[in-house]
């Protein structure tokens, strides 16, 4: 009952919250954070970059749960759901990858480099891509469609966590976790900044996530329509 | 390219493709508004009949 009441206020609470959290972080992250010494002005891409790629595991995760609840109920509507929050977390994966590339040509002198974590998002954004295409132009029956490509989405998800661990595993070029350890590598102003930006970001993939998931449930909801309005006209004639 | 430029072309796209997202939609919305109207027109159609 409360969770219901809290989703019937997100019209109502999201966007101003998305729209003013953007503008703060537009504002903390370009005039008020520090200049770092080493890498200078180009080190505020960070603001934009790690909280995309958490906005990206964020929509993702949205996805993986919707399509296991739609394996266990059946039930279209969050199979809709996944397919609405996937669309967000594959721009948010993009948007990780392009502000990536644009930070690592002043720092590495080139765009892109075969390195684990980025090879591995690129694979979650062709997985993703992959899913969203099939969805568009199998000609699978809906049911079947809809299972195959949440057990797709579930398998796609678990490169999610091969992502966060790349950087462990692997000798790699990109820097280590500077803030999920127990001692975060970033001074107090920057620390805060970067928080505050992966709050704005994560709110924006929050609405934009229901803005998705309720385009595609109306997109079903008229797809039910048009089919019952087809078998009322042929039991007309 | 200089460090401002990178920072600003890092900052352009982002917020670019926010926008994008939602002219996608816009242009998903308006298009299944054609489809109620043209539901709609059908149905009242069929009841003229």
């Amino acid at each position: 009952m409360i969770l219901k009441n809290i989703y019937g206020l997100r019209w109502k609470i999201l966007p101003p919250a998305a729209g003013i959290a953007m503008i703060g972080m537009a504002a903390l992250a370009l005039v008020t954070a520090p200049t770092e010494l080493i890498e200078g002005d180009v080190q505020r891409l960070l603001y934009v970059h790690l909280p995309s790629a958490l906005a990206s595991y964020f929509a993702f995760s949205v996805t993986a749960v919707c399509s296991v609840l739609f394996l266990l109920k059946r039930d279209f509507k969050w199979d809709s759901a996944a397919q609405g929050a996937a669309l967000v977390g594959l721009i948010f994966t993009l948007l990780t990858l392009v502000t990536g590339s644009l930070w690592g040509k002043p720092i590495w002198g080139v765009y892109w480099q075969w390195d684990p974590r980025i090879t591995t998002t690129l694979v979650l954004f062709l997985i993703f891509s992959a899913y969203l295409i099939a969805r568009k132009s199998t000609s699978l029956d809906g049911d079947k469609l809809a299972r195959f490509c949440s057990i797709y989405a579930i398998i796609g998800f678990l490169d999610i966590p091969l992502i966060h661990m790349s950087v462990r595993w692997w000798r790699t070029l990109h820097p280590q976790p500077i803030i999920a350890k127990f001692n975060p590598a970033l001074p107090d102003e920057m620390l805060l900044v970067t928080l505050f930006s992966v709050l704005a970001v994560i709110l924006v993939a929050a609405w934009f996530i229901t803005l998705g998931i309720e385009t595609e449930l109306l997109s079903q909801r008229l797809l039910k329509l048009k089919a019952i309005t087809k078998a009322n006209i042929s039991e007309k004639s | 390219m200089s460090e401002i430029g990178f920072l600003f072309a890092g900052f352009a796209v982002f917020w670019a493709g926010m926008f994008t997202y939602l002219v996608i939609l816009q242009v998903r919305i308006r298009n299944l508004q054609d489809q109620v109207d043209m539901l709609e027109n059908n149905t009242e159609n069929q009841n003229e009949l």
